[in-house]
């Protein structure tokens, strides 16, 4: 199992002023699976390209292990990349595309059917050895891309957003595929993703990636319910924000005084953030409760999103129970639970 | 209606295309073919035999044959590199470089043929057969660098990259990758590098001088000399590999160009 270091990454292409990766370091442990996260133009199909070594970064150094990549051609670095689009070659069918890197490695006839076959069970389709790719739908093409991956047996695996143009269903299940097969290989892989759903479903660790740096880095569960920081709380679908100064365990607001779970820190200003789904709507005043007025509400299906004027705040509130539906202008009560509140650096 | 009219220009176009050939075919065929005649009374293929087996007509066959599959390699040599770039990366003063490409198919061959003559007097290509194949080169390549570089502009070196990372060296790439995908466009540029090749006669003549018999230049020695049989067997000699190499590779220039089409990124 292959550990990626990359240290200190810088890339600016001439085209773009401001530079895709600004000193980007990231530290992916043997067999994990980190999701690297950000907006579309954040650099993250960059990073992928340098580890695999179709692009060269402008400085810094990428290892796998303790030995630098750098100057190791990408044929020979055992690095492989899969696409949005599964590119299987159009002009050889499902065995040849999946046996291609064993071919130019001069494995035997009978080895790569055997091989072939294996892979094709193992990403569950087998017996289409004889088909060609445009038989196959975009998530069947990308199972064979994921088997021809494989089959070469990589050092590492690294996925360019491969299920983001599938319909949401066949997402779902080849992530869990990917999962499983991932863990099963423990095969090092950093998959890049705009689609936080899909980094939370399938990392072991994510980083958030802004303005070519690791902005935050956590197990998911972690970084999806306490980011780090402001930004990446943003990133992680948080909106509510509340200023103020701590006093022991009181937050005091513009709003009025809150209750957190303070540990006793000496007195100092801070942000707090809370998810839009703690965030409770009461028709009456209660404790750590602040008024407002309903200014939407917007029925999901799964969950009712409310938006509640606070001052000159927009809250907004996710609720996944029925609530009181006051009607739009009501006076209405926002509780803050003190434990689900949670400072973050701005 | 609109069907009717479109088979009738199909009939005229194919008759224009065809007509030419069909009477080369009635003069080589036959022998005492005069006047008023509507079709040869007297049938026969000694005349044809015969122009077939001069040594210099052969010698000139050759020749010609020759001189277009070295030309076709070249250019694609040439011409490959150009197109990649002019096709797939975006730079500076592209449109110009696409029209000093475009430059010898506007300028009269007679003054660069005439230029280059004293050039190639001078490093002793002059009257050589490879000097020949390289004042070729003038006007085949562009339509090589233009044929090639519209499939660049529309091909995905994701698969490329698919291959590198999968274990595959540069050169390799390139013949298990790249050229089965182009190999469509590959064909088109041939075809058209060799054609252009084997019915050129002003730049074989002047750089040529006299010494390099290719059949174009057989060809006019012949229509020159007056002799209608000779001309139309020739002329049949002349043409027949063409429509051979055309309908060998019509589903070519009949499909798409670029393999994978679907494998398009903006």
């Amino acid at each position: 199992m292959t550990r990626i270091v990359l240290d200190r990454l810088h890339k600016a292409f001439a085209t773009q002023a401001a530079p895709v990766l600004a000193g980007l370091s990231l530290d992916v442990h043997p067999g994990e699976l980190v999701a690297l996260l950000g907006p579309s133009g954040s650099g993250k199909s960059t990073v992928l390209k340098i580890i695999a070594g179709i692009e060269q970064p402008d400085s810094g150094d990428v290892r796998f292990g303790a030995q630098s990549l750098l100057h190791v051609p990408p044929h020979q670095r055992g690095a492989v990349l899969m696409f949005q689009k599964a590119y299987l070659f159009p002009f050889l069918n499902v065995a040849d595309n999946i046996g291609f890197g064993l071919k130019l490695r001069g494995a035997s006839k009978q080895q790569m059917r055997s091989e072939v076959g294996r892979m094709l069970e193992l990403v569950e389709m087998p017996g289409i050895e004889r088909k060609f790719p445009g038989q196959l739908s975009g998530g069947q093409q990308q199972r064979v891309a994921l088997a021809r991956a494989l089959v070469v047996e990589p050092h590492v695996l690294l996925l360019d957003e491969p299920l983001s143009s599938l319909d949401t269903a066949i997402r779902h299940t080849l992530q869990e595929t990917i999962r499983r097969i991932q863990r099963e290989l423990g095969i090092t892989t950093l998959l890049v993703t705009h689609d936080l759903q899909e980094a939370i479903a399938m990392s072991d660790r994510t980083a958030l990636l802004l303005d070519g740096m690791i902005e935050a880095i956590d197990r998911p569960e972690t970084l999806f319910q306490r980011p780090p920081t402001q930004t990446a709380a943003r990133f992680m679908g948080i909106s509510t924000f509340v200023t103020g100064r701590v006093e022991g365990a009181q937050l005091l607001a513009p709003w009025g005084a809150l209750q957190v779970a303070g540990d006793g820190e000496p007195s100092h200003a801070a942000t707090f953030a809370i998810r839009p789904e703690h965030l409770r709507l009461l028709d009456a005043s209660a404790p750590n409760a602040v008024p407002g007025a309903l200014q939407d509400v917007a029925y999901n299906g799964e969950f009712t999103l409310y938006h509640v004027a606070i001052g000159a705040d927009d809250v907004r509130i996710k609720a996944y129970q029925t609530v009181p539906q006051p009607p739009v202008g009501a006076l209405v009560y926002v509780q803050f639970p003190p434990e689900h509140l949670f400072e973050v650096l701005v | 209606m609109r069907r009717f009219v479109w088979n009738i220009f199909l009939v005229l176009a194919g008759l224009l295309l065809f007509a030419p050939v069909v009477i080369f075919g009635l003069y080589g065929f036959s022998t005492r073919y005069f006047y008023p005649q509507l079709i040869p009374s007297y049938w026969s293929a000694t005349a044809f035999l015969r122009q077939l087996t001069d040594v210099r007509t052969r010698q000139a066959l050759i020749l010609s044959l020759e001189i277009g599959t070295v030309v076709s390699c070249l250019s694609l040599l040439v011409g490959y590199p150009a197109a990649r770039t002019l096709g797939m990366r975006p730079f500076r003063g592209k449109s110009v470089v696409y029209m000093l490409l475009f430059v010898p198919t506007v300028v009269p061959p007679v003054a660069t043929g005439i230029g280059l003559n004293i050039l190639f007097l001078r490093t002793g290509l002059a009257g050589t057969v490879l000097g020949v194949a390289l004042v070729h080169l003038i006007p085949v390549l562009p339509y090589v660098v233009f044929t090639l570089s519209s499939v660049f502009a529309r091909y995905d070196p994701h698969y490329e990259y698919q291959a590198l990372v999968l274990g595959a060296s540069r050169v390799q790439v390139f013949w298990t990758v790249t050229l089965p995908l182009i190999f469509p466009g590959i064909v088109v540029a041939t075809l058209f590098a060799f054609l252009i090749s084997w019915s050129q006669y002003l730049l074989t003549f002047l750089i040529g001088g006299g010494q390099v018999l290719t059949l174009p230049i057989l060809l006019f020695s012949t229509v020159a000399g007056g002799n209608p049989q000779a001309t139309a067997v020739l002329s049949l000699i002349f043409v027949t590999p063409v429509v051979v190499i055309l309908i060998a590779t019509s589903r070519y220039l009949a499909t798409d160009r670029v393999h994978g089409e679907s494998g398009i990124t903006l």
